[in-house]
């Protein structure tokens, strides 16, 4: 079995990809179509490299903030899938109780501070965090991630601004996943070059291929390095896409059926890390099935599990609205 | 500090019993630290937080940009981190661009993450009318009091300016505290002890058994003023100033309206959608059989707040207008 330091941090990454793919292809093709998801949820089906890469380059200490495209975040954090789809469910056995739902998923063992569906939002919030852990001197960095169309809130650039101004050790991640539900980069950005969008607040910044997880890693390393040794914002924007709508219900009607085909077929994530591991590592593909099979049967089993799970009490409806009273 | 003739309390502006409970509860706590626009080196607009940079240095007290999203989203995500931030937007017609963090955050992520989140932050602002027009004027109390997951309070006293931020400040959720940018410069009694004011507990702070008169803010003050004028016509109003909004003490205000039986609740925001039609539909649900009259809600016009001196006069809601509904109630 062919080993090194790179096949074997690259076979941990596939994994990890893996079992973000397969949780969401659970959910799309097989949960929200049973009708059991009550709303809509939005899935990260493309940019699994991007989500996996940075987060494999943090350590546990530090602070994951995320979006409403989150599942595979918080997945990825370590949080136990049957427990993350029981949250989306809506089941007691839910991370947030049954509370958040897709939307604001929440792990406080693994420091996943939560998915923030209020595009910006989690920004300045991420900027706190960071403020806290310089204040206690902790050593900790918060890392944020948005979608490019996050870059157009106010909260951005107030953050940015701020966040260089008091060195703040924040990671701000961009996912550049081509579109802001329908409206495309071009349509939204005056300058699309998003990268350069923090120069003018001086902020160290990288634009990273966000479909190869082994150039994500690396890039996130040197952001994170950067972001933790100087106690400075940094800026990696990892260039993605998704496959699939904006949520379970898009139209699509914003993009030709074919592009999503042609950057599957050139740019999966899965694909292309599978490539990297047969050609360059030499792991032989029956590894990669096994592994792929395994990983398959987890989330099966966590997703009949989260099933199992039954619905919250309703008088938890009324309970974490404050602190309880002493 | 001049001194009172009770050696209890001291004479104090009311921006200075603000100082001293930050002042107080930053020695107390070492995570408590102060952000906001101006308020290091010029110490506040209007000297609230003067002298504090000098004492607890500049990681402590931090001037920032003019950045109130980022200022109230740092507040909510340092309050995760551990911290025990004092936020200040300076005037409260500022909120709405700090709301998102404040309404769709900071009072949410507790429940949204199933009470894994504590979120123990205090945001400072004042509201209240004198001189500045339309966008420096206004009483929005009824934008975060609407909202589940927040605290909000309102001082009108040198006493509770002090004792109701310090409670806020140990308080393990967010709390809104509105402070009134007249009084800032009105001296009041203040005691010599430090005293904390439990957030949630309305104040008795004149009997009466004619007309239950409901407030907060400056014109908790007002009515005490408007008061006197009506014992001297032979109507002793009982004065309730409730303090906090959210979570308001409906008990002590039912508790005098069964004894009087006439309500009337007077605020300086505007009248039509104001927290006073809270306070009258609590009271009315509570107390129908003890209800001797129609209870009344006196506040500012249907206006913006005009900058000409009458015209601002006529528009914000004054002691006559108190005097003028409980004579029409009792």
């Amino acid at each position: 079995m062919p080993t090194g330091p790179f096949t074997d941090e690259l076979l941990g990454l596939y994994e990890d990809m893996l079992r973000v793919r397969f949780f969401e292809e659970k959910l799309d093709k097989e949960i929200f179509p049973s009708g059991l998801i009550r709303g809509l949820t939005h899935l990260y089906i493309g940019q699994e490299a991007a989500g996996v890469g940075v987060i494999r380059a943090l350590e546990p200490q530090d602070y994951v903030l995320s979006t409403h495209r989150g599942h595979g975040h918080c997945l990825v954090r370590g949080s136990p899938p049957a427990r993350i789809f029981a949250e989306i469910l809506g089941r007691r056995d839910g991370l947030c109780r049954g509370k958040g739902g897709s939307m604001h998923l929440c792990d406080m063992n693994t420091n996943f501070v939560g998915a923030n569906p209020i595009v910006g939002a989690n920004i300045p919030i991420g900027a706190g965090l960071a403020f806290a852990s310089k204040y206690l001197d902790e050593g900790r960095v918060a890392a944020v991630f948005f979608g490019e169309g996050a870059m157009n809130t106010g909260a951005f650039h107030e953050t940015s601004n701020l966040a260089a101004l008091w060195r703040l050790p924040l990671v701000l991640i961009c996912e550049n996943n081509r579109y802001a539900i329908s409206v495309s980069v071009e349509r939204s950005s005056a300058v699309t070059e998003l990268a350069e969008r923090a120069a003018c607040y001086n902020i160290w910044r990288e634009e990273v291929d966000g479909m190869r997880v082994w150039k994500v890693i690396e890039a996130a390393r040197r952001a994170v390095e950067a972001c933790r040794t100087h106690q400075q914002p940094v800026l990696l924007v990892c260039n993605t896409y998704r496959f699939v709508g904006h949520y379970t219900k898009d139209t699509l009607r914003y993009r030709p059926a074919e592009e999503a085909t042609e950057v599957f077929r050139e740019h999966d994530p899965i694909h292309l890390a599978e490539q990297e591991l047969a050609d360059t590592c030499e792991v032989p593909m029956e590894q990669l099935v096994d592994l792929r099979d395994r990983i398959r049967r987890e989330i099966d089993e966590a997703a009949e599990s989260a099933k199992q799970s039954e619905p919250p009490p309703v008088e938890w409806a009324l309970e974490d609205v404050y602190a309880p009273q002493p | 500090m001049p001194p009172s003739p009770d050696s209890a309390t001291r004479e104090v502006a009311y921006a200075l019993a603000v100082r001293t409970a930050l002042t107080e509860e930053m020695r107390r706590d070492e995570r408590v630290f102060v952000m906001g626009e101006d308020v290091a080196v010029y110490g506040g607009v209007y000297g609230a937080t003067r002298g504090l940079l000098d004492q607890f240095g500049e990681k402590r007290v931090l001037d920032t940009p003019i950045s109130e999203a980022a200022i109230a989203g740092m507040a909510a995500g340092a309050a995760l981190g551990g911290l025990r931030p004092v936020a200040e937007i300076m005037y409260c017609d500022f909120l709405s661009i700090a709301l998102d963090a404040i309404a769709n955050n900071a009072a949410k992520l507790r429940y949204m993450s199933g009470g894994q989140l504590a979120l123990p932050l205090v945001i400072r602002t004042s509201a209240g009318g004198q001189a500045y027009a339309a966008q420096h004027s206004q009483s929005l109390e009824a934008w975060v009091a609407h909202i589940p997951g927040l605290k909000v309070v309102m001082p009108g006293t040198c006493a509770d300016a002090r004792g109701l931020l310090k409670s806020a400040i140990r308080d393990p959720d967010p709390v809104v505290v509105i402070e009134h940018k007249v009084l800032y410069q009105t001296r009041g009694p203040m005691p010599a002890d430090e005293v904390l004011e439990p957030i949630g507990v309305a104040k008795v702070t004149r009997p009466g058994d004619a007309v239950t008169l409901v407030s907060w803010s400056r014109l908790a003050g007002v009515c005490l003023e408007a008061a006197n004028e009506l014992a001297a016509e032979g109507t002793e109003a009982e004065v309730i100033d409730l303090r906090t909004l959210l979570p308001m003490d409906a008990d002590t205000v039912l508790a005098s309206v069964r004894k009087t039986g006439r309500l009337v609740v007077a605020h300086e925001a505007v009248t039509y959608g104001g927290f006073g039609g809270e306070v009258v539909a609590e009271l009315t649900e509570r107390a129908w059989g003890d209800l001797k009259a129609a209870p009344v809600r006196v506040g500012s016009r249907f206006a913006p707040v005009p900058f000409a001196e009458p015209l601002e006069s006529h528009v914000l809601a004054g002691k006559d207008d108190i005097i003028a509904a409980v004579r029409g109630v009792v």
